[in-house]
């Protein structure tokens, strides 16, 4: 990412600021370890300098504008601007209420990733910087260029939108990120080739980690519910000791919730403190609801939801 | 004493001790790392250089774990309660932040009730720590009275220097164990010398502090500031991974099981941070974030310290700030807290 | 996957109170002749039903779940089929995806007068489910939970 695009940026807050069309913006800030961003809210065009874009601007921001007050501006990615669009359609947020900051957005480096491929952790690298189509990994005096394609998150492979349609302002040249879907889509073609037990007994070793932290659930813009439905105590739907079997049905369940909504930002997959491959899960989601019912979440803010809507005829084949 | 042994005969180590001892290892766990039974055989595990993802306490305290179980027979109820400890452990590579973190357990779990479960787990276990040789840039444990090589709540200290480790005796029983093995050679003054330097080099590498001096009046002091908090709190998203992760963490909640005829009463890990944690049938006295996130916050660094003598409940191990999703920083947040307000500086 | 002769499949049947419910009553006053493995709830409608049921119902040990309601166009309340075959068609789609057979979750509509479509249909799900064996997938040795 450009430093154009964050004096870009940063320019575009200061004059929102001052021509009071915010009275708070949601952006990125440097965050507490290397090679990671925050989320940070300001409020005032003196805290402008705060906000910065890069290659590391990884949370999906539209998460922080529900129950926000105020007039809110926000800093969007392209994945993180069909959220926003989805919580629009869901009636969370009013589009007048908001001012939508369009990052375009050329992928998002997966530190993990480089950190796997040079053996190194990420606060044992000095320097990682992007040169066209390779990262060019700095260690002491180890130098190292990477394909772009192997370090970016691997939803960015697969991004159906890098620069924003749904925006007030665009702060740079449209972008797209290097695709490959199908590296993007490697884990789930590879579960596809499997046999309906090994699938499961996949999924159940997988599970058997989750410790029912949430984490995957909280980011995820599209969760929003007041109360959960692993929180009903009557009726308990799933117990809520960690259980294989449970964790299960809430990860299932809660891929199914989102259908028509997610939009494969990933954060979900990238939150997960023990390292289950969620994405398998809602990539799949989003690629049934784009076959079954050529919808794609977030594309038009006056769509009405995929599960409020259906058509006379669809999905017969399937039904007695 | 202080001892001194090749790395090649680490396994030959663990297997004597294995005779006497059930003993944990850092493990490998997908892309994760934790403690877990060592298999017998293969010391891989030495490569992992740093702290576990998931902390020491999950060895004594589980994500979930079996407090009873029934069942239904013909003359009436059976319970079945899960029999004691078969064996001694011994908990082999445990960092410093986590062995601090484990006597902080040890006081919440004992002091008002004996927690039998972490009790009888926690009984009759050998703490052999590992000196950090690399912390990461997110650890703090020197602010917090701690340090890489600190060696005040394990039984055995080791440290890696060149291909050897050099073991020292902290406890008595530590003591016990250095003895008579054949595969150490006892460790030299220039050995010595040389384990002192590569703490200190360690000790270097703790790059990020954190201001706790009067720490827990600060915190009294801004108890009541809201603006202080939802500034504090605004990003996060309340998920549970800062307290599962967090080795001084230790909430937890009971539920049932049941089916037809039995069931089984668990307890799993569960975090203050959860917006349902306090939720009651008639109201909720932490509903907004702010409130939850200041939990927190006072608990590990001001009641936890009122409520036993001043130690502070966190132990810098960092994981929270390298794990939260929203890259929170709890130092941050701890270094925002207005200095003590005193009459000179009104 | 053992097929122990004396296992008879377990149903969960959810029926559509103004005609799938109405069809299968039908059914038994008629004196059709169908399987008798089906456990049926009555729900208002085809609508009523969430893809956490459908999981809860296999959870607990149901070897086959199926969901019947009104036929497209003919739902008492308009629209509660439609959301119903959209949230099946996802559920099943994706059950098969994690491992699930896919005879295990079934939908039909059957409206208030198909006393022989209901009986067809119960034939045929218990047969099919049948084939594919008592529900195993989440007992952890060979137990099922039901509670």
């Amino acid at each position: 990412m450009d430093k154009i695009l964050q004096d870009n940026l940063r320019k575009e807050v200061k004059a929102l600021f001052e021509q009071k069309k915010v009275d708070l913006v949601i952006g990125y800030e440097t965050g507490p370890t290397k090679f990671t961003t925050t989320p940070v809210l300001i409020k005032n065009s003196e805290e402008a300098d705060r906000l910065v874009i890069n290659d590391f601007i990884t949370s999906n921001l539209a998460k922080m504008l529900v129950k926000i007050k105020g007039k809110a501006g926000i800093v969007a990615k392209g994945c993180d601007s069909r959220s926003i669009v989805s919580l629009i359609q869901d009636h969370k947020v009013k589009r007048e209420n908001i001012v939508i900051i369009g990052v375009p957005c050329s992928g998002i480096i997966d530190v993990g990733k480089i950190s796997r491929l040079i053996g190194k952790e990420p606060d044992e690298i000095d320097d990682i910087t992007r040169e066209k189509d390779a990262v060019l990994v700095t260690s002491g005096s180890e130098k190292k260029s990477l394909p772009l394609k192997e370090v970016l998150y691997e939803h960015c492979l697969a991004c159906d939108l890098s620069t924003p349609a749904e925006c007030d302002v665009l702060i740079g040249e449209p972008a797209s990120p290097p695709l490959d879907k199908v590296a993007s889509l490697a884990k789930i073609n590879e579960m596809e080739k499997m046999t309906a037990e090994q699938r499961w007994q996949y999924w159940k070793e997988q599970m058997q980690r989750c410790t029912r932290c949430y984490a995957c659930r909280n980011v995820c813009p599209v969760c929003y519910c007041e109360r959960c439905f692993v929180e009903e105590s009557e009726p308990q739907w799933i117990n809520i000791a960690p259980n294989w079997q449970d964790n299960l049905i809430f990860q299932v369940i809660r891929s199914i919730h989102v259908a028509g909504r997610c939009t494969d930002c990933g954060n979900c997959e990238r939150a997960c403190p023990v390292g289950i491959p969620l994405r398998s899960l809602v990539r799949k989601m989003y690629d049934i609801v784009d076959e079954m019912f050529h919808y794609k979440a977030g594309t038009n803010k006056d769509d009405l939801p995929l599960m409020a809507s259906y058509e006379t005829r669809e999905a017969e084949e399937l039904i007695r | 004493m202080v001892k001194k042994i090749k790395q090649a005969d680490i396994g030959k180590l663990l297997e004597r001790w294995a005779k006497d001892y059930r003993i944990f290892v850092p493990s490998r766990d997908g892309e994760i790392t934790r403690f877990d039974r060592w298999d017998g055989k293969d010391t891989g595990f030495l490569s992992i250089y740093r702290n576990t993802v998931v902390p020491a306490k999950s060895v004594f305290f589980p994500v979930k774990e079996e407090m009873f179980s029934y069942k239904k027979d013909s003359t009436g109820y059976q319970l079945k309660v899960p029999g004691p400890s078969m064996s001694k452990k011994l908990l082999f590579g445990i960092r410093p932040c986590d062995a601090s973190a484990l006597a902080m357990l040890d006081v919440a779990f004992k002091e008002g009730y004996e927690d039998p479960y972490y009790l009888e787990k926690r009984r009759d276990t050998v703490l052999v720590g590992m000196t950090c040789l690399r912390p990461y840039d997110s650890c703090f444990c020197t602010s917090l009275g701690g340090g890489p090589g600190e060696s005040k709540n394990v039984d055995i200290m080791m440290t890696q220097v060149g291909d050897e480790y050099i073991l020292e005796g902290i406890t008595q029983k530590g003591e016990e164990l250095l003895a008579g093995v054949e595969y150490f050679t006892d460790a030299s003054e220039a050995d010595i010398s040389r384990l002192r330097s590569v703490k200190e080099g360690a000790l270097k590498q703790i790059t990020r502090k954190v201001n706790v001096k009067d720490i827990t009046q600060r915190i009294y002091d801004v108890i009541e500031n809201k603006e202080f908090w939802e500034t504090s709190a605004i990003k996060c998203v309340s998920c549970g991974v800062c307290t599962f992760f967090c080795p001084t963490c230790y909430c937890f909640d009971i539920s049932d099981e049941k089916e037809k005829g039995t069931g089984i009463r668990k307890r799993a890990w569960d975090s203050c941070q959860f917006p349902v944690y306090t939720k009651m049938p008639a109201e909720n006295p932490r509903e907004e974030k702010w409130r939850r996130v200041r939990q927190k916050v006072a608990h590990k660094y001001a009641y936890f310290p009122t409520l036993y003598g001043g130690t502070i409940s966190c132990t810098g191990c960092g994981r929270c700030i390298r794990l939260c999703p929203v890259s929170w920083d709890i130092t941050a947040v701890i270094n925002s807290v207005p200095e003590k307000v005193t009459t000179e500086s009104k | 996957m053992e097929q122990n002769s004396e296992w008879k499949p377990q149903i969960l049947g959810f029926l559509c109170k103004w005609c799938s419910y109405a069809g299968a009553d039908l059914a038994g006053t008629s004196r059709k002749k169908y399987p008798a493995n089906m456990r049926i709830m009555k729900i208002p409608c085809s609508g009523r039903i969430a893809p956490l049921f459908i999981l809860k119902a296999l959870r607990m040990g149901f070897d086959g779940v199926l969901v019947s309601g009104c036929h497209p166009g003919d739902c008492h309340y308009q629209t509660g089929n439609y959301r119903a075959r959209r949230r099946i068609a996802l559920t099943k789609k994706f059950l098969e995806y994690i491992g699930i057979e896919p005879q295990r979750v079934q939908a039909s509509w059957v409206s208030a007068s198909e006393a022989n479509k209901f009986a067809q249909v119960s034939e045929e799900v218990t047969k099919e489910v049948k084939e594919v064996g008592p529900n195993r997938l989440f007992s952890d040795n060979g137990q099922n939970i039901t509670g």
